[in-house]
């Protein structure tokens, strides 16, 4: 019992991260219809700029992640302007071979500049355990980084429902052509779009540089957990993608306690495929997005 | 102050729509674009508004020209343009789809919109999606007029209304018009059209075939025919 409680609030916890490093996933291909297939090397990105910034400057990773998040906003906004405008309007399979090809160009210069080696970024703190009655332990890193990340996000779902900015984006993506009948720049807001979601995957990887080890080889199961996440909970809802990384969180935290490791992603993916067949629009499966237009 | 679109050409890819079209209107009154299913009605607003490439003429406001700007460059000079099927934001509330509307003018006021449609009152936090015909396309022109525009065009407005909707909303269109907007309605079922417009252009097969004033063409036997079903 101990046990099965254990593991599901490290489930929960892990899905907390799991949430803030796909909900840029989820809302890039709810408002652009572009699958990004570099999201997970956009959250080793905020991993690795908060490895310096802590090997530079002695700052704590939870710290980092707001450096974290500028540096890849910078570079998600110029990435989307600059190179993934070009084919915006193209069919879905140019998008993502476009963006396949970056995430191998920017996985391998993360090789390049950082090593292929595993990295860690220690604190004084994530080790220790919170002790609750019933021996059940709760690491202090793990719980840091589960409640700055929902609170990320949930911050992210009032920005997009309160401000003018995430109403345009919003209003973008649910029709490209009337958004711009009223003025807004759908160029500007696909850049601002992308950039958002890059400073999401930035300051997730700085949250999960404090509470593992990583290489640059842990991008391309960023990017599945990050699809698996956006598919649980409904492509571009982004309180969806809160839903579904406590829900593949909690899965994959069971799923560790009766099968051997790389089995656990084989868990995410059976889930994926139970949930498609039985509740294809997701969890929170509003159909926001299922009127799309484009102009 | 006028909106000048001249001797237009524009079509969809290879198709040409539109064999030079020219119709103009000036601010504070309401023009009347009539004509049968097919005729170019819609494409002529669409390359108004940088929704489609004109080939050829241009598109002028006030003397600033416009022709193939950009979709928003045009809606930020002050032209609005309602389109067919409305495209209102189907999953946002009411009042999120005003508040659209207002984006690019910064404009939350929404009482003076409200006054005159005030049905969408009542309908602020419900979802756009859900309303019915006549209130989403009220809702509609609403959006569009929280930008102040100088030009508003509309595209099929009494399309699948009830005629009492139509006139409640035709009336509204005077208000505006007499408040100094320019408005270029677009008609197949040209009555109501031709008793609010001041001017009224019949375009078939992308030929202005008819000007003149609203009242002598709604007085033409040939229009009559036509377009009035008398």
């Amino acid at each position: 019992m101990t046990q099965f409680v254990q593991a599901t609030l490290y489930g929960l916890l892990q899905g907390g991260l799991l949430a803030l490093v796909a909900v840029g996933f989820s809302l890039v291909w709810g408002v652009m219809n572009v699958v990004n297939l570099a999201h997970g090397a956009f959250v080793l990105g905020g991993a690795y700029v908060a490895l310096e910034l802590h090997d530079a400057l002695g700052l704590d990773p939870f710290v980092s992640m707001v450096p974290a998040a500028a540096v890849l906003f910078a570079l998600g906004y110029l990435i989307q302007r600059y190179l993934v405008n070009l084919v915006v309007n193209a069919p879905i399979f140019i998008t993502l071979i476009l963006t396949f090809g970056l995430e191998m160009v920017l996985e391998n210069l993360l090789r390049v500049w950082f090593t292929p080696d595993y990295q860690s970024i220690p604190t004084g703190y994530a080790q220790d355990s919170l002790r609750l009655p019933g021996d059940i332990r709760i690491p202090y890193g793990k719980l840091i980084a589960a409640l700055l990340a929902v609170a990320v996000t949930v911050a992210l779902v009032y920005f997009m429902r309160r401000t003018r900015t995430g109403l345009s984006i919003l209003a973008t993506g649910m029709d490209r052509g009337a958004a711009r009948l009223m003025g807004v720049k759908a160029r500007h807001v696909y850049a601002l779009t992308f950039g958002i979601a890059a400073a999401m995957a930035g300051a997730a990887g700085a949250a999960e540089g404090a509470v593992r080890t990583f290489s640059p080889a842990d991008a391309r199961s960023f990017t599945l957990f990050s699809f698996v996440v956006a598919v649980l909970g409904g492509l571009g809802n982004m309180w969806g993608a809160l839903y579904g990384g406590l829900v593949l969180g909690v899965v994959m935290s069971w799923g560790s306690q009766l099968l051997s490791g790389t089995m656990v992603n084989a868990v995410a993916f059976a889930l994926l495929v139970v949930l498609l067949a039985v509740r294809p629009q997701g969890i929170a499966g509003k159909a926001f997005y299922a009127s799309r237009v484009e102009v | 102050m006028t909106l000048v679109v001249e001797d237009l050409h524009a079509g969809y890819g290879r198709v040409p729509v539109l064999h030079g079209v020219s119709v103009s209107v000036a601010r504070g009154d309401i023009a009347a674009l009539i004509g049968p299913n097919g005729a170019g009605k819609s494409t002529l607003l669409r390359a108004a508004t940088g929704m489609v490439r004109v080939s050829r003429g241009a598109v002028r406001m006030d003397g600033r020209d416009l022709t193939n700007a950009p979709i928003e460059t045009i809606a930020r000079a002050g032209i609005a343009h309602v389109p067919e099927g409305r495209r209102l934001f189907p999953g946002l509330s009411v009042r999120d789809n005003l508040r659209l509307g207002g984006w690019r003018a910064r404009n939350e006021d929404m009482g003076t919109v409200l006054e005159l449609f005030p049905r969408l009152h009542e309908r602020l936090d419900q979802v756009a999606g859900s309303m019915s015909g006549g209130e989403q396309q009220m809702c509609a022109i609403a959006r569009a007029l929280m930008g102040r525009p100088d030009f508003l065009l509309i595209d099929e407005l009494s399309l699948g209304l009830a005629p009492v909707i139509v006139e409640e909303i035709m009336a509204r269109l005077g208000q505006v018009a007499a408040e100094g907007t320019g408005i270029l309605l677009v008609e197949q079922d040209a009555g109501h059209a031709l008793e609010v417009a001041q001017r009224a252009y019949v375009l078939e097969n992308g030929r202005i075939t008819v000007t003149g004033k609203a009242a002598e063409l709604a007085a033409d036997p040939r229009v009559r025919a036509a377009y009035l079903g008398v």
